[in-house]
């Protein structure tokens, strides 16, 4: 069976995320009749769609069965796999990251930062933490009770954060935010490098030039990192040594590009999106500000609600089985996090948003060995800044119409036009 | 599964701490109970810490 071309031309294209009722919908019918089958839209290789958490969580748990790296780690149409490899010498992507890797070249990456970010190892931060966290909400404030809050607080504070512990100087900040919009949001014309609504070829393009720019921006950052080690992440990825080797070149960019981009995007998502659902909820700051310990349901609510990634791919290296369906090897499968963490079969009501929920097993930041490096960081920073915020403000409402980012891969909103008063 | 011995699952990451093979590795004999794992030891593969680990039934 192949999933209906409607369905399947939905679930690719950036506009639907953007208007997410669309995607919802279109994955509540793949979730309601063909969780797990295969898409064939125009202009791309065959792939299958895995809608449901159980299957999602199946295939993470599985990583030597099912490669990062094999093939395109994000959905890209044949031309964009084309070229990929024709750029990167036969690579499927352009960056070689995290995301990107698998096995024993994965574990020994990890590693190198993996420790520098447990719980225990960044509880130490949370009072540098909490003093970005005010600067922000005093900034939120001082517009007087209106403001974009994802342009004024949601897209800047995760990125001092990460600045922060990365080792990039403040006044770098502006380029790096810009950076990581042209990266993740081609397909917006307000946010991508051009400006302007771009042919599948020119994005690729736009791409290439956007990632050798941030590699120029951090070939002075390795230098500058092995003269003077700190205790930063990038100093960790600068001086890091591999049976013996520092890192290779498309490996260190890669570390270094994706610290830096999916660093904060994500979490600046995540944090749009929850103030997007507090202003249309009025009973919930009050909720909030009377039981203070719903603070972490509130957090892990928010990070299901906006799952900031909303996709990525794995290939199989044999044949094999998932849910009584025969994948092949060589079979390329979109994990669709945003439908997973609608699934019905694990939240009775996944279109609801609720602090309460006894658990709330979400999967927005991945499962298994791949499961996000940053995921202890986020959701401290989160907790942090709402803790601060709902000690400042009496309440929020909407000022007109949210939107979202033209993406289909890690996007949320890109304006959140919020009323609010002081406390 | 051996007698009397459990499995415990990360609520992060889904990796699987199982009593009967322990975590040599990391210096964790086979045969070592859950709750007999120092406080601060925290999942190998994301960080997770013991609090945050279900019992698997």
């Amino acid at each position: 069976m192949t999933l209906p071309r409607e369905l399947a031309e939905t679930i690719i294209d950036p506009k639907a995320y953007a208007q997410r009722d669309l995607a919802d919908a279109a994955f509540r019918t793949i979730r309601a009749t063909a969780p797990l089958d295969r898409a064939e839209p125009e202009g791309f290789n065959p792939f299958w769609v895995v809608s449901r958490h159980a299957d999602i969580k199946d295939i993470e748990r599985q990583p030597d069965l099912f490669h990062n790296g094999d093939r395109s780690t994000f959905l890209s149409d044949r031309t964009g796999e084309e070229t990929n490899r024709a750029l990167t010498g036969g690579e499927p992507n352009l960056i070689r990251s995290l995301v990107s890797v698998d096995g024993k070249e994965h574990r020994d990456l990890r590693g190198v930062v993996f420790p520098h970010v447990t719980p225990r190892a960044i509880k130490p931060l949370e009072d540098q933490i909490r003093v970005i966290a005010r600067e922000f909400v005093d900034h939120m404030l001082s517009f007087g009770g209106e403001c974009d809050f994802a342009v004024d607080v949601a897209f800047l504070y995760p990125l001092r954060v990460i600045m922060t512990v990365l080792g990039v100087p403040q006044e770098d900040e502006p380029f790096m935010l810009k950076l990581t919009q042209e990266l993740f949001n081609n397909a917006d014309p307000e946010l991508n490098r051009a400006r302007r609504e771009l042919s599948r070829e020119d994005m690729l393009k736009s791409l290439w030039e956007t990632t050798m720019e941030l590699e120029d921006y951090f070939a002075s950052v390795t230098k500058r990192f092995r003269e003077n080690p700190t205790d930063q992440i990038n100093s960790l990825i600068a001086n890091a040594k591999i049976d013996g080797q520092y890192l290779n070149h498309r490996q260190m960019m890669g570390y270094y590009i994706i610290a830096a981009t999916a660093g904060h995007d994500t979490t600046s998502n995540t944090t749009g999106g929850a103030m997007w659902a507090l202003a249309e909820r009025p009973h919930l700051l009050a909720r909030m500000k009377a039981n203070p310990e719903r603070i972490s349901g509130f957090v892990e609510e928010s990070i299901r609600w906006e799952t900031p990634v909303k996709h990525f791919m794995r290939s199989a290296v044999a044949d094999t089985e998932i849910s009584g369906r025969a994948i092949s090897a060589g079979d390329w499968l979109m994990l669709s996090y945003q439908s997973g963490n609608r699934d019905e079969a694990v939240w009775d009501d996944p279109f609801e948003f609720r602090i309460d929920r006894e658990t709330n097993p979400q999967i927005a930041f991945g499962y298994g060995v791949h499961v996000c490096l940053g995921q202890h960081l986020a959701r401290m920073e989160m907790r942090i800044l709402w803790e601060e915020l709902f000690a400042r403000i009496g309440s929020v409402e909407m000022n007109g119409e949210g939107q979202r980012t033209i993406s289909n891969f890690v996007c949320g909103p890109k304006h959140v036009p919020i009323r609010f008063t002081a406390q | 599964m051996a007698d009397g011995l459990r499995q415990w699952r990360c609520r992060n990451c889904g990796f699987i701490y199982d009593e009967a093979l322990g975590l040599p590795d990391e210096g964790i004999a086979p045969g070592t109970r859950f709750e007999d794992i120092p406080d601060d030891w925290y999942c190998p593969d994301c960080g997770t810490e013991k609090p945050d680990f279900d019992l698997l039934t």
